[in-house]
This record gives structure tokens, C-alpha cells and sequence, in this order.
């Protein structure tokens, strides 16, 4: 025994390797435009969420915008100018910030842990029951998506819960798809396949072999919701069906700006907003992409 | 391959009666839902008495699954998808005359999406990382983050406006056949749509050929001697038309989705448009009967990929005979 613990093979293994985790952000942050990325997410979102606190603005206040002029250019005052109804396009752009990334976050949230559980109920228990589920995923992704979405809203309204539910209940498809594909390759690995001839139940293997090893792909997939999201968001607050005023989101906002670029020069209400959006959306989404890298065993160094 | 169509024939209707049953059951979630007719039909004043008396009339308290039969004869016997309160005509009526005008925006989308995006694709692969690889990633990249609203409305303002040189009102009438009378009211929209369905197909083509061109019988035939263009178009691209065809049937959904969007900014009358506006006033058999249309397209759509993929890889219809 003594042997054993004295032998050089167990003296390197005792050499601190860099745990997995460090490894990985250290792979992770090696990429320079995603920790760019990173650094403009965490201040447009604090941006979004704490100056709205220290520096109000007459968002809460409707009553607040008939003392401002409308449609007023960048000045001291106002750094952005003013919208058409008089609110400070800065702060507006804050406050639609907060609704924007944080139905943004939840309904992303949702769409990967219900895309999850479907996708690795159906992969694991494969046979019938993956027939039946995929049968009806085939259904589901054969209606348009934005559709559906659409058909939810006119059924069960606007209010932002149901906005979150409605965009997080139609964007799991996709998701499921690609974990249930996880789950199907990890259950048919050797590993799993001991683990079943060691006698241990489906909710051990499930839990210890099949989730961590297809959470790299829950990751990268959950950070492409979250884009997905915003979007889907903004799109509906374009079409007159996302918040209703006097809240707003940024899909809202974008579509106030652009109707009146038609006919007036109000630059103000849309470039700088139309800047922040598509560079949340591209960091978001070149985060997934270097998260996937990361995950990626074979650029370990070992 | 005749075996091989009617069995995916016969999964597309199975998957429709799946949608119906979707699209059906969904007012049934909420709990005033299914009366959301008799709202409508009523006027904001009507008096609960009234409401039932109402859905009595119209079979709305009728069982679940007594309706929902009766929907599905309706849907397959005579093509009706029920009644809007609304514009108090059958919706089928108001649809008929925006179905053609979708198809054709969504189809002549994807014809010019294909003739872009494919060679786009190759070329990129065949150039990988070189600077013109890195630009038309990078543009994809933007177009892909940019909501489609944004880019439409701009290229709006540019074109109709501030360089006014493309005309912004959509064609007056719903008569297909006005993009060969009066092309140009089209070239806006279907531009806006290709570009934004070009984004994502020339990235996915990239990938593709880039899997492909790895591949042990590309070394083979660059040995044997093939010119880099050979190569490229003999056995790159043809190994690559498999999963091409497969996606251009899969982006059927995203077209038409895409169209919503592109249908409002330019307020082109078609399914989309109708869509916003029959949701915005609350008129949900109509939102409904879009909802089922646009699926039994993409069904289609995905029966068409699903021959087309036949037809380019015999392997397929082979593995399904003898299954």
C-alpha cells in the first residue's frame, strides 16, 4: 500500500492539475472580442438597470413630458434630444433596456430548461416515447414560429407575463431538437452503458452522465435564446403587440423612431438605439460562439 | 421513389391533423377563450345572458371533441376555416385573396435566396479566412443580430425617400400576376427578404462545402489532378446539395414568418399583414385560420425538400423501400 501511494505516477497526479473550470474561462477569455463582449453586456445592462435609480428621468411621469419639447435635438439637457412624446431619449433607451434584456433573460430561461427536460426525456427513453415526442416536435416546427407566436398573444394577451410565456413556450423546438440529439449519442456511450450494467437506475444516469455531459451544448444554446428572445421581443413590439405604453422596450422604441424618419430628420431616435441593440444581439451571440469553442475538449491543453 | 413520396405524404397529413388539433385546442386554454367569438360578435356591452345565449346558437358549448370533428370535416370536406365576427365574412373569403400574393413574396424570395446565397457559400468556403471571407461573416453576422424590422424600415427610408429612386407604394391590386405589370412596387420587399434569408442560408452553405471539402474523396480527386474549379463544383458541391435542399425546405417557416414583418413595413396586403391586424383587433378565428394556412405551406414546402432530397440522394428513397 505504501508502495503504491509512494510511487511517482500518484506524486504527479498530486501536482494540482488547473481545474476544469479554471481551464475553461482561461480558454474562454483568451477570445479578446468575447471578452469585449462580455465587458459591453455587463455595462449596457448596468447601464439599463442602475442609472434609471440615480438618475430618473420623467419616464414614470407621463404628466412629466408635456413640460419637455417634442422631438427636441441632443443638447446639454437632453444628451440624446427628446422622443415625440417628450420623453429623454437617453433614459428611454434605460428604461426599455430593463424591460428589453429582462424579458430578454426569462424568456430564454424558459425556453431552455422546458427545451431541456423534452428533449432529454425524449433522447434518454428513446423507443416509443421519442416517437411520439418528435412526432409532435415535427408538428410544432412545422408551424411558422412567428405565427404562433402571434396566435398565443391575440389569445391570451399582452401583459408581460404572458408576453415572457408566449415567447418562452414557442422557442424551445429548435432547442429540443439539438439536446434530444445529446441525449440519444450519451446514453448509447460506454460510460452510460457500464453505469446500466452496475445496476444504477435511469434518474442516476440521466443525472450523473447525461446532463453534464450535454451541458456544454445547454449553454451555448440557452446564450442563442437569449438573442433569439430579444429579438422575437422586438419584432413583436414593432408590430404594435409588445408592451403597451407607457412602458416601452426597445422593439417599441425602434418603431416610434423609424416612422417618423420618413418624414422628419429625428436621427436622434433611432441610430444610437439601433447601435446598442444590434451590438447586445452580436455579443450575446459571439458569446455562444466562443462559449461552443470553449467547450470544445479538443482545444484543452492538457 | 413513388412508395417514398406516399409514405411521407401520409406523415405530413398525420403531422397536420396534429396542428389542427394545436391550433384547435388553444382557445380552450384560456378560460374565456372559445367565447372570444361571441365578444366580438356582440360588442364590448353584451350581458353574460347574452354571451351564452349566443354560444348555445352557435354550437360553442358543444363537447370538445363534437367540434373539433366537426372543424376537421369543415377544414378537409369544403375548405372552411370558420367565420370572422369581425369582418363578418368566412375567413377563407378574406385569405383567399392574400394567399397567392404571400406565395409569391415568400417564393420569389427563395429563388433569388438561392441564387445568392449558394454561390455566396461556396465561394466563401473555397476562400476561407481571406479578408473577403472575414467581410461577408462579419455582414452576415450584423444582418443576422439586426431585427428585420430595423433593416426594412431603413432601407425603406433610404430608397423611398432620401434617394427616392424605388417606388414605396406596395401594387394597389391583389391580382398575382401584377409583379410582371408593375415590377417595381416589388423590388423592395422581396430584396428586404432575400437579404435577410441570405444572411443565414450562405452561412449554412459555407459550413457545408467546408465539411465537405475536407473529406478523403476531395484529397482523392485533387490528386488525381482536378482543377480547383472541378473539384469545387464536380464533388464539393454536388455532395453538398443533399443538406442544401434539405434547408431550403426548412427555411420555408422563416420566409414566411420573415414576411410578416416585411408585409407590415410595406404594408404589402398578404397572410402576414392580415395577421398583425386581425391580432391587433382581436380577431382570433382569423388568426387561427392564418396560422393553419402558413403550416400546410411549410408542409408542403418540407414535402417538396423531402422528394427533391430523393431525387438528389438516392440513398434515401433506398434506405426508405426497404424499411
Amino acid at each position: 500500500m505504501s508502495v503504491l501511494t509512494n510511487s511517482p505516477s500518484t506524486e504527479l497526479a498530486h501536482a494540482a492539475p488547473t481545474p476544469m473550470w479554471r481551464q475553461r474561462t482561461r480558454i474562454f477569455f483568451s477570445n479578446r472580442l468575447a471578452l469585449a463582449s462580455v465587458i459591453f453586456l455587463v455595462i449596457v445592462a448596468g447601464a439599463c438597470y442602475l442609472v434609471p435609480l440615480f438618475h430618473p428621468t420623467n419616464q414614470t411621469d407621463a404628466s412629466a413630458t408635456l413640460l419637455v419639447p417634442q422631438n427636441a435635438n441632443p443638447s446639454a439637457a437632453y444628451w440624446l434630444g427628446t422622443t415625440s412624446t417628450g420623453y429623454d431619449e437617453l433614459g428611454r433607451i434605460f428604461y426599455g433596456g430593463e424591460y428589453s434584456l429582462t424579458l430578454g433573460l426569462l424568456a430564454g430561461f424558459i425556453t431552455i430548461v422546458v427545451g431541456t427536460i423534452y428533449g432529454m426525456i425524449a433522447g434518454f427513453f428513446a423507443g416509443l416515447v421519442d416517437t411520439v415526442m418528435m412526432r409532435f416536435l415535427d408538428a410544432l416546427l412545422s408551424i411558422p414560429y412567428f405565427f404562433f407566436l402571434i396566435t398565443l398573444i391575440s389569445i391570451f394577451g399582452r401583459s408581460t407575463t404572458f408576453l415572457i410565456l408566449s415567447i418562452g413556450l414557442t422557442g424551445w423546438w429548435g432547442n429540443a431538437r439539438i439536446i434530444r440529439g445529446d441525449a440519444l449519442l450519451i446514453r448509447s456511450l460506454e460510460y452510460s452503458q457500464a453505469s446500466t450494467a452496475m445496476g444504477a437506475s435511469k434518474w442516476h444516469i440521466i443525472r450523473r452522465h447525461v446532463f453534464p455531459n450535454s451541458i456544454s451544448n445547454i449553454v451555448t444554446v440557452a446564450t442563442f435564446s437569449v438573442a433569439d428572445a430579444i429579438l422575437a421581443l422586438s419584432a413583436l413590439g414593432f408590430l404594435g403587440l409588445g408592451i403597451q405604453l407607457p412602458q416601452t422596450d426597445w422593439g417599441t422604441m425602434l418603431q416610434d423612431g423609424t416612422t417618423q424618419l420618413q418624414s422628419s430628420n429625428f436621427w436622434w431616435e433611432v441610430y444610437p438605439l439601433a447601435a446598442i441593440f444590434i451590438l447586445v444581439v452580436v455579443s450575446i451571440n459571439y458569446i455562444g460562439d466562443a462559449l461552443r469553442d470553449t467547450f470544445e475538449v479538443r482545444l484543452v491543453e492538457r | 421513389m413513388l412508395s417514398y413520396i406516399v409514405r411521407r405524404l401520409l406523415q405530413s397529413l398525420f403531422v397536420l391533423f396534429i396542428i389542427i388539433f394545436i391550433t384547435f385546442s388553444l382557445p380552450y386554454v384560456e378560460p374565456r377563450g372559445i367565447y372570444a367569438p361571441a365578444y366580438l360578435a356582440l360588442g364590448p356591452h353584451a350581458t353574460p345572458a347574452n354571451i351564452h345565449l349566443w354560444a348555445v346558437a352557435h354550437g360553442v358549448d358543444k363537447p370538445f371533441f363534437f367540434r373539433f370533428w366537426l372543424y376537421i370535416s369543415n377544414v378537409f370536406l369544403h375548405f372552411n376555416l370558420g367565420y370572422s365576427y369581425q369582418a363578418s365574412q368566412p375567413v377563407w373569403s378574406i385569405l383567399s385573396l392574400y394567399v397567392p400574393r404571400t406565395i409569391w413574396l415568400a417564393l420569389t424570395s427563395l429563388i433569388f435566396t438561392s441564387v445568392i446565397a449558394i454561390p455566396l457559400g461556396i465561394f466563401q468556403a473555397s476562400r476561407r479566412n481571406t479578408a473577403f471571407d472575414y467581410s461577408a461573416t462579419g455582414i452576415a453576422f450584423v444582418l443576422y443580430a439586426m431585427p428585420s424590422f430595423l433593416l426594412c424600415s431603413l432601407v425603406l427610408e433610404f430608397f423611398g425617400f432620401h434617394w427616392p429612386h424605388l417606388p414605396v407604394s406596395p401594387p394597389a391590386g391583389v391580382a398575382p400576376w401584377l409583379i410582371f405589370t408593375d415590377p417595381g412596387a416589388f423590388i423592395m420587399p422581396i430584396g428586404c427578404l432575400t437579404l435577410l434569408s441570405v444572411a443565414g442560408l450562405s452561412r449554412f452553405m459555407r459550413g457545408t462545402v467546408l465539411e465537405v471539402l475536407v473529406q478523403d474523396y476531395i484529397r482523392t480527386a485533387r490528386a488525381k489532378g482536378g482543377s480547383s474549379r472541378h473539384v469545387l463544383f464536380k464533388h464539393a458541391f454536388r455532395n453538398a446539395l443533399g443538406p442544401i435542399v434539405t434547408i431550403l425546405g426548412l427555411s420555408v417557416p422563416g420566409l414566411l414568418g420573415g414576411a410578416i414583418v416585411i408585409e407590415s413595413v410595406f404594408n404589402y396586403g398578404g397572410l402576414g399583414y392580415e395577421t398583425v391586424n386581425a391580432a391587433l383587433s382581436g380577431d382570433v378565428n382569423v388568426v387561427l385560420g392564418i396560422t393553419l394556412l402558413v403550416s400546410i405551406l411549410t408542409l408542403l414546402g418540407n414535402l417538396l425538400a423531402d422528394v427533391g432530397l430523393g431525387l438528389v440522394n438516392p440513398r434515401i428513397r433506398i434506405e426508405g423501400s426497404t424499411r
